[in-house]
């Protein structure tokens, strides 16, 4: 018991130390053009946290996680981003979702090296289920 | 005024049933019997209640040794409206009936209404007591029991038990009842459900002093003057009273309360038990046995009552209480 | 004794409420339920096809689901008389008022007794609930018209 109650501490601090690494902030995954360039536009908006970007053809999903604090403004920086995406891209299909879900689907597909044409199926899935209302 | 009994009238025998949680009670010992369901194997709470009634008279009258075609009247209430527990128990006891409603203080209105029926010759022996069941009863006057709300400390539980007593004409070797004060309905303007002990005390004050006084007694006249269920701030409430009206807490030492004990120090029931079964159980069985036992001589039986409904609470009104004593001595 | 009197003596004899230790406790037990709340709701987006919008309705679902079996196994209530506050407050206490009536009216029918009362001690809530959303919707959308503040 003693040794738990010094080990405790010890324990519960490092857990809580070890979200503070580094992690990578932006990922793109997809087709390698406008890479550099998408990933300066995530960079520029100090209001995301982590982003990750999929890219096939001419479709774009941007999944990005909203830095705490901001995100009781998360569907006003989401059309905001949704409309800085159209500006640039406006002959891509760009689809902007801070939806955990969506972050954490495009994560799966750069960890499961989805190619191809099940990527573009994945990409229109992911933006009809974020579309979903109930 | 207070009731003298010339004839003094016997209480000749005590039922008293209980249900499971009762059993945790430090007088279960002197209860008839303490059952596990508290629903007594029947489909409803209500209907459980009833069962207890009969059960708790017909361990009275075996108890005395008498048949149900012997007893002339039967009395008593319960908390539920309309009392239909105790109507429906009469129903089946098959005596004539008079329902009595005093709230937690049932018990002792009808046994004060057994004796003077004794007194003037109108009945050989009848059945006078009361009886309470926590579901039913919180069912009715609070919450569903499995609601999650949260009680506090000045709280009382409703306890599950009857007592029922056999009232008959003065025999030597049973306690005789001497004397009796009606008590007045006593408002001090207590409104708060969860700490009646608070609304009752100033009832059970009254009631105790004017039987004192009438009757030209003190309290070391007596070797026991037990409440029905103040509970343990109603009893140090009441303590409190006494002493500010000149008498010394030393003196008070035959003072106590069957709600404040029922339970012992068990915290689960906050300040203590109450209901209409919470005086008559303990008087009926605790007391009585002790009496015949010779270690009481003279007691004071004060049951305590309050007169509210869940509808006059809603309504913003405060509590009135009542609280009716008898006077029982033992050779 | 006066009456006065008398409510000074039951003041001075009446502990107080420990509020502090209330409030700790209401705060610890309905952190953990809200806990509880946001795994779930992480469950259902992980595991199944739901987004953090639509995730809500499940999570609920669920939540409600627990209160009810807490509640017919009697538990609900041993921890609504230590938490307080904690265990009412959130989605499973309203599911507990519910649950608790329903078991406790099922004597009297299923029209009658449960369906009658059934919102007995919820009701307030859903009908309170309601109004104030509309009324805090209509303040929305006076300030909204005047230009005071965009949707």
């Amino acid at each position: 018991m003693k040794l738990l109650g010094m080990m405790l501490p010890l324990l519960v601090s490092l857990s809580l130390l070890s979200g503070c690494g580094e992690k990578e902030k932006v990922i793109v995954y997809g087709s390698p053009e406008n890479e550099k360039e998408v990933e300066a536009i995530l960079k520029e908006e100090d209001y995301v946290d982590k982003t990750t970007v999929i890219q096939y053809d001419n479709s774009m999903l941007v999944a990005v996680q909203i830095k705490p604090w901001d995100k009781w403004k998360k569907a006003k920086l989401e059309k905001k981003l949704q409309k800085k995406f159209d500006e640039k891209y406006p002959s891509k299909d760009v689809f902007v979702s801070a939806d955990y879900k969506i972050f954490y689907e495009a994560n799966k597909i750069k960890r499961e090296q989805v190619e191809d044409n099940k990527l573009k199926d994945k990409i229109t899935k992911l933006k009809k289920l974020a579309k979903e209302e109930t | 005024m207070v009731i003298v009994f010339q004839s003094k009238p016997s209480l000749i025998a005590g039922g008293v049933v209980a249900g499971p949680l009762e059993k945790r009670s430090i007088f279960s010992q002197y209860f008839d019997a303490n059952y596990d369901d508290e629903r007594w194997q029947m489909k409803t709470n209500e209907q459980g209640h009833r069962k207890m009634v009969e059960e708790a008279c017909e361990f009275a009258m075996k108890k005395a040794g008498v048949k149900k075609t012997d007893i002339d009247y039967f009395m008593g209430g319960d908390l539920i409206n309309q009392m239909t527990p105790t109507n429906f128990a009469a129903r089946d006891l098959d005596i004539p009936f008079i329902g009595l409603f005093s709230a937690c203080a049932t018990s002792i209105s009808s046994i004060i209404v057994a004796s003077l029926l004794t007194e003037v010759g109108a009945s050989n022996f009848a059945l006078a007591g009361a009886s309470s069941q926590h579901n039913a009863v919180e069912r009715q006057f609070r919450y569903p029991i499995n609601y999650g709300s949260q009680k506090p400390q000045t709280a009382q539980w409703t306890v599950t038990a009857a007592g029922y007593a056999l009232i008959g004409k003065h025999q030597e070797e049973y306690p005789s009842i001497e004397a009796a004060t009606v008590g007045k309905s006593v408002d001090y303007g207590m409104d708060d459900p969860f700490h009646m002990g608070a609304a009752m005390a100033p009832a059970a004050f009254q009631t105790i002093q004017s039987h004192l006084e009438q009757r030209n007694q003190k309290i070391y006249h007596y070797d026991l003057i037990l409440t029905g269920d103040l509970g343990q701030l109603g009893l140090k409430l009441l303590k409190g009273m006494f002493v500010e009206s000149g008498i010394k807490s030393e003196e008070l030492t035959p003072l106590r309360d069957a709600g404040a004990e029922f339970y012992g120090q068990d915290e689960t029931f906050q300040s203590g038990a109450s209901g209409a079964g919470c005086s008559a159980a303990v008087f009926l069985s605790y007391v009585i046995q002790q009496m015949r036992a010779g270690t009481f001589k003279r007691v004071l039986l004060v049951a305590t009552g309050a007169l509210l409904s869940p509808l006059t609470f809603q309504q913003g009104e405060t509590i009135p209480c009542t609280a009716h004593a008898i006077e029982i001595t033992m050779k | 004794m006066e009456k006065e009197q008398y409510q000074q003596l039951e003041q001075n004899a009446t502990p107080k409420p420990p509020y502090f230790k209330n409030v700790a406790k209401a705060f610890l037990v309905g952190g953990l339920i809200c806990t509880i709340g946001q795994a779930v709701s992480l469950f259902y987006i992980i595991f199944f096809d739901f987004t953090e919008a639509t995730a809500g309705n499940p999570t609920v679902a669920t939540m409600v689901f627990f209160a009810m079996i807490l509640t017919g196994f009697g538990l609900y209530k041993k921890i609504g008389q230590f938490a307080g506050a904690g265990s009412a407050v959130p989605v499973t206490g309203f599911g507990n008022a519910v649950v608790s009536a329903a078991i406790e009216h099922r004597s009297e029918g299923l029209v009658l007794g449960v369906g009658g009362n059934l919102f007995k001690l919820a009701g307030s809530v859903v009908l309170f609930g309601v109004v104030s959303a509309f009324f805090v919707a209509l303040i929305k959308f006076i300030l909204v018209t005047i230009g005071v503040v965009s949707w």
